[in-house]
């Protein structure tokens, strides 16, 4: 019993000295002066690594998503003869909800994952220490650009994201089932409000990029140096970041879209 | 010792995960010689170079670096110390997704505000010093194990430090590979006037070049002094070190229970 007293106690510890870790590591790493002519090039370098190569995967996975909700949608909507609202219904979904989750949740799969992997391997082959001997800081010249970079590309992604599921939800609705075209864009253009629905949308995948970027750049700086170590904090930058995002998302809409 | 000291520790106390790694090490490292810190594996000699370059910190005692103490430094003046430093990592710790121009072009682009030709002239200088000029373009995943050491040496050369500590050059170097750093190490110091620190535990490699060594072991210092000093030194632990033998003050077996109950025969064994 005392046995277990204990370890509870020190998995508590555990966790919370990790928590201390990686808020001193994000004070470290967005403490420092930014040097545009040095972080410029390198956040542009991460910016491609973590959003252009993510490109593909939201694209597509936007397409279908925006494909099955115009399916979904316009069989129930059309048992209430209600099919028209299928624009709206499609929209208000992506640009509150699916967008900046699910991207967000490809965006740890995708680029999270690969960063965790690349800064821990940096750190396992010596070259963040080497930096360090060398009188180069790596929070500021590895880390600090990599998590910006998921920071910016993250609302970025989410929005395409939405505007690619609303053109396959249109494919779908419009062009193949049917749905009189202008109450497609109508209804949304009526209904979706720039600051309730775009903004918020918006705000949420911003919290989501840098939350899903710290994870991921933490988990690798902090690895055991080892192919199981890496191997280990790749599996957790996937799955804290998507507990983080579905947890966040919970609090964010109720904060956003709680009437109470 | 002829030469004042570059770097002296005094009274060294370090521990991780519980275990000590040193026990009160004191030491000194004279000014533009070499010297070899040896002792068997997992002593902490690694962890001595890091004490010295500030990556780690003493739990007690003092690591002075060229006047500094180097663990109450801020983090601008430990930065700012560094850049007279250079070390040679045991992997080479090369920049994977850099030429070898480039991962010997970083320091200087990172410190200095050198224009592009006159890098492009002290980087080829420092590869053509280590016999790599031709492998300029190459990456890092395309050069064998004793020239990504040779690169990484370049690249720790390249600001003209005052300090050089070499971590394991030797270890796993074919022969070949292994006198090209030899002759490296000892002519860089000779015409840089570098102070170099050499981990390592390759005995006659190490003894060949250096002027001083040190050896450590169970986180003390057992013996030091000059090559022939060393060879002579009266301690049976560092008699048995340099000589490679398998048996003696290091037990050949790690401490176990008895032969008899581990094998299960009751009358002990003969």
């Amino acid at each position: 019993m005392i046995e277990r007293i204990a370890a509870f106690g020190r998995l508590g510890l555990d966790i919370v000295s990790s928590f201390g870790r990686s808020g001193r590591f994000l004070a470290g790493v967005l403490g420092g002066v930014p040097r545009p002519a040095t972080g410029f090039p390198l956040l542009l370098k991460q910016l491609y690594a973590v959003g252009v190569l993510s490109l593909a995967i939201i694209v597509v996975s936007g397409l279908f998503i925006g494909m099955v909700l115009g399916l979904q949608g316009y069989t129930i909507l059309s048992d209430y003869g209600s099919e028209a609202a299928i624009g709206q219904m499609i929209a208000l979904t992506l640009v509150r909800e699916l967008g900046p989750v699910v991207t967000a949740l490809l965006f740890a799969g995708r680029a999270g994952s690969a960063l965790t992997a690349e800064i821990g391997l940096m750190k396992a082959t010596e070259q963040l220490s080497s930096m360090e001997m060398m009188g180069v800081d790596p929070l500021r010249r590895v880390i600090a650009p990599r998590l910006w970079a998921g920071f910016i590309a993250m609302p970025v992604l989410a929005v395409i994201f939405s505007v690619v599921g609303i053109w396959g939800g249109m494919l779908v609705g419009v062009d193949w089932l049917g749905v009189f075209e202008g109450s497609f864009w109508g209804n949304m253009q009526s209904s979706v409000d720039f600051v309730d629905d775009v903004l918020n949308g918006v705000i949420k995948s911003v919290v989501f990029g840098f939350v899903c970027a710290w994870i991921a750049v933490y988990q690798g700086y902090d690895c055991v140096p080892t192919s199981a170590g890496i191997s280990s904090a790749t599996t957790k930058t996937v799955v804290y970041s998507s507990l983080a995002v579905l947890g966040l998302d919970f609090v964010l809409t109720a904060v956003m879209f709680g009437d109470f | 010792m002829d030469s004042p000291a570059y770097i002296s520790l005094k009274d060294v106390v370090f521990s991780r995960s519980g275990r000590r790694i040193f026990d009160g090490v004191s030491l000194d490292i004279p000014r533009g010689k070499i010297t070899a810190i040896m002792g068997p594996s997992g002593t902490g000699k690694t962890t001595l170079l890091r004490l010295i370059g500030g990556q780690l910190r003493p739990d007690s005692g003092s690591v002075v670096v060229d006047g500094h103490e180097v663990p109450k430094l801020k983090r601008k003046a430990l930065y700012s110390l560094r850049e007279k430093m250079g070390m040679l990592f045991q992997s080479g710790a090369l920049f994977t997704d850099l030429s070898v121009f480039e991962n010997v072009a970083f320091p200087l682009r990172v410190h200095t505000k050198l224009p592009e030709d006159m890098i492009r002239d002290i980087v080829l200088m420092k590869l053509e010093a280590v016999g790599l000029r031709g492998a300029r373009q190459l990456m890092p995943s395309e050069l064998s194990g004793g020239m990504t050491r040779r690169v990484a040496l370049a690249r720790s050369i390249a600001l003209d430090p005052e300090l050089i500590m070499y971590d394991e050059p030797f270890a796993g170097q074919d022969p070949i590979a292994m006198g090209v750093l030899v002759k490296l190490i000892r002519d860089l110091n000779s015409s840089m006037g570098l102070t170099s620190v050499l981990v390592s535990h390759d005995v006659p490699e190490s003894l060949s070049i250096c002027h001083y060594a040190c050896i450590i072991s169970d986180g003390k210092v057992i013996g030091e002094g000059t090559p022939e000093e060393l060879r002579a030194h009266p301690s049976e632990q560092v008699q048995q070190f340099l000589q490679g033998q398998p048996d003696g003050p290091v037990p050949f077996h790690y401490p176990a229970e008895g032969a008899a109950q581990d094998f299960g025969l009751s009358g002990g064994v003969s």
